[in-house]
């Protein structure tokens, strides 16, 4: 018997570590890069801290737009789900909104092309260093997940309590306790009662002998008049403690409402400002180099001078670092591996003109290209890339266009 | 030693000392019967059921009250079909339902809270325990399967949801979260992430109950009553067939392509 609990033991073990280690990797880089580059694009995304206490709370907030090109092979964000990546409930979720709206269930009918914010408010449970993700969950797609930035929790994790008052008035002390002993009792009852009725047969001669009486005809010395009796007054014993502790329970809690299920919509966003018309050229990855270079047509449409502050694409940041403006719009806080160091190259920097219309060529050189693992999308069936570019005119506002065409591999440079 | 178990014993035809030797091969087999009845009722209730039991805010008024004792009694039917037919045991829908349950609590405490950080409100489980119980007391009381079916899935199914509802009915109070109302559970299972599972997976109620208002569960009760009637009978004539091994007959080309040396005397 020892030998096979440990057995069971070990494999469910090894079966639930397997499990832990996924939970924690959270398939962050796992995902194709023609869905982290074209579907949900994470931006201005801030963590309100790094640090926290048990039972102090993180606000994540920020925006995110959901690029025109989406893959064909992925499913239009009908019915998504705001969540967040962090291995199991180390964390505890308070509140999440998409535009505002709380998005304690799914949101249904989000546009593509359009732009919407999201707050999550994550209070702490467990102590340890937590990477903490926005996650957009896409109905048919799977998650996308948005930048993460590592939260170290310290306290003591038995200080976390959860309380609720119900709308009825009863007070919850701990959510993450609440009415288990109650379960644990009734099941250790109804348990109880099983065992009795288990071991009143095993005590008795029992596989051989009475298989072989079985086998002779002789079941009346099987089966007793007194088993009858046992098995009556059992079964009348659980009809009246399940009758009588049903209606009473009913009239302990006469208020109860069923699992509350369904989505909610929200209009997008305003249009964030666009002041710059990019026709998509070319774009290639350099393999040895790794280098993703692109070629675009860029018209300015406002009356303001602009120039290119900022490339981004599944979750990494590259600035245009001879631009102020831009640089400045990295929190010092933001993830630093999602900022590669080289930033966006442009060949010609100077602003362009309101009018003006010019071809210009980006450069984002970065290991970071092979580190996210985006440049399997050499391996897709459908190798096309997607991102924003970001400009900023003379006064330090913002605007935004989106970039997306198909990307060839080469081991030459062309442009 | 009872009058009844030397009765037994004496109609069996063994000696003490025979009795005796079957004694310790009685607890042997106990003990991986166990074993085995765990394993195959929690894999056959994951495979089919799962997540209704998972989790506190799966458990709604149409598809748990519906699902989980429909597949539950499977496996009590089965191995209640087989204790009775080898041995007139009446344990087998007790001990598949007993020993689920107590594995489940391990892997609650042990995977769900211990590893994944899930606290046990969350993942409370449910129990056909009661229903199981009644299914083998009806059974010894009739001794027919046919009328265990009728009442005794009757009863399972109707049983499961009252039974359960004593103690899961305190996570149905409501309560108000973020200006919505919720049930407790709602409010559990938001506030306790599970990153791999997006709300609109759950595949609970959508309304489709609400003509029915506050009997929705007992809509579903009796309707998942009516269907175990007939899974009982099934998997207990699955159970039957299980215990009545036929070989198929080979000749000696088939032996010898396994391998057997076949004496050329015999052919
Ligand atoms: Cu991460």
């Amino acid at each position: 018997m020892k030998k096979a609990t440990l057995l069971v033991w070990a494999a469910t073990t090894l079966l639930f570590s397997l499990m832990d280690q996924a939970a924690f990797a959270h398939g962050e880089r796992a995902t194709e890069p023609y869905i982290r580059t074209r579907t949900v694009h994470w931006y201005d995304v801030t963590w309100s801290t790094d640090a926290l206490n048990v039972n102090d709370t993180v606000t994540v907030q920020g925006k995110f737009h959901l690029l025109n090109d989406w893959p064909d092979s992925v499913s239009l964000p009908n019915l998504v789900f705001l969540s967040n990546g962090s291995p199991g409930a180390v964390m505890t979720r308070v509140e999440s909104y998409i535009n505002e709206i709380p998005a304690r269930q799914s949101t249904k009918g989000l546009i593509v092309g359009r732009d919407y914010d999201f707050k999550l408010v994550m209070k702490a449970r467990k102590v340890g260093q937590w990477h903490l993700h926005p996650v957009m969950n896409i109905h048919g797609a799977g998650a996308v997940v948005g930048p993460g930035e590592w939260i170290t929790v310290s306290g003591n994790e038995a200080d976390f309590k959860d309380p609720l008052t119900t709308l009825t008035g009863n007070k919850i002390d701990d959510l993450q306790t609440f009415g288990v002993s109650r379960v644990q009792m009734w099941q250790f009852g109804f348990g109880l009662i099983a065992a009795v009725w288990i071991l009143w047969w095993l005590r008795r001669p029992l596989i051989i002998s009475r298989w072989l009486v079985v086998k002779k005809g002789r079941e009346d010395l099987l089966i007793t008049p007194m088993d009858d009796k046992v098995a009556a007054a059992l079964l009348v014993l659980l009809a009246i403690v399940v009758l009588v502790g049903y209606t009473r329970t009913t009239s302990e809690f006469p208020e109860l409402v069923p699992l509350q299920s369904g989505s909610l919509s929200t209009p997008p966003l305003p249009k964030p400002p666009h002041a710059v018309e990019i026709k998509f050229k070319r774009a290639e990855y350099d393999v040895p180099g790794r280098s993703m270079r692109l070629s675009v047509e860029m018209t300015n449409t406002s009356d303001q001078p602009v120039s290119v502050g900022e490339f981004t694409t599944a979750n990494l940041r590259f600035i245009n670092k001879s631009l102020p403006a831009a640089v400045a719009a990295v929190s010092s806080k933001f993830p630093k591996e999602l900022v590669p160091r080289n930033g966006l190259v442009i060949d010609h920097p100077e602003p362009l003109a309101p009018g003006e219309s010019r071809l210009v060529n980006l450069d984002t050189t970065d290991a970071a290209w092979e580190v996210e693992r985006l440049v399997s999308f050499l391996s897709n069936v459908d190798s096309r890339m997607g991102g924003l570019l970001f400009f900023y005119d003379g006064k330090g506002n913002r605007s935004m266009s989106e970039v997306y065409g198909p990307i060839v591999p080469v081991f030459k440079k062309t442009i | 030693m009872t009058d009844n178990d030397q009765a037994i014993l004496a109609a069996a035809e063994m000696s003490p000392r025979i009795a005796r030797y079957s004694r310790t091969f009685d607890y042997l087999i106990v003990v991986i019967a166990a074993f085995l009845v765990w394993s195959v009722t929690h894999i056959h209730f994951l495979l089919f059921a799962g997540d209704w039991d998972f989790f506190i805010d799966w458990k709604d008024r149409q598809y748990w009250i519906l699902i989980t004792p429909i597949v539950s009694i499977m496996s009590a039917a089965a191995f209640q079909a087989i204790f009775w037919t080898l041995f007139r045991l009446p344990i087998g829908a007790t001990a598949s339902a007993l020993l689920f349950l107590i594995g489940v609590w391990i892997v609650r405490y042990h995977a769900w809270e211990g590893m994944a950080y899930f606290p046990l409100s969350l993942v409370v489980p449910a129990t056909g325990l009661v229903g199981a119980m009644a299914l083998d007391f009806i059974l010894v009381l009739s001794r027919s399967w046919v009328i265990t079916a009728v009442f005794g899935g009757v009863i399972y199914g109707l049983s499961f949801f009252p039974t359960n509802w004593i103690y899961l009915a305190p996570y149905f109070q409501p309560a108000e979260h973020m200006g919505e109302m919720a049930s407790v559970a709602d409010i559990i299972g938001y506030v306790f992430p599970r990153s791999g599972t997006p709300e609109y997976i759950r595949i609970i109620e959508r309304g489709t109950l609400r003509t029915f208002g506050d009997s929705a569960n007992w809509v579903s009760a009796f309707f998942s009553a009516f269907v175990c009637m007939f899974a009982y009978s099934v998997f207990w004539l699955m159970g039957v067939v299980a215990c009545t091994p036929k070989y198929i007959p080979v000749g000696y080309r088939f032996k010898e392509l396994y391998g057997a040396k076949i004496d050329a005397g015999a052919l």
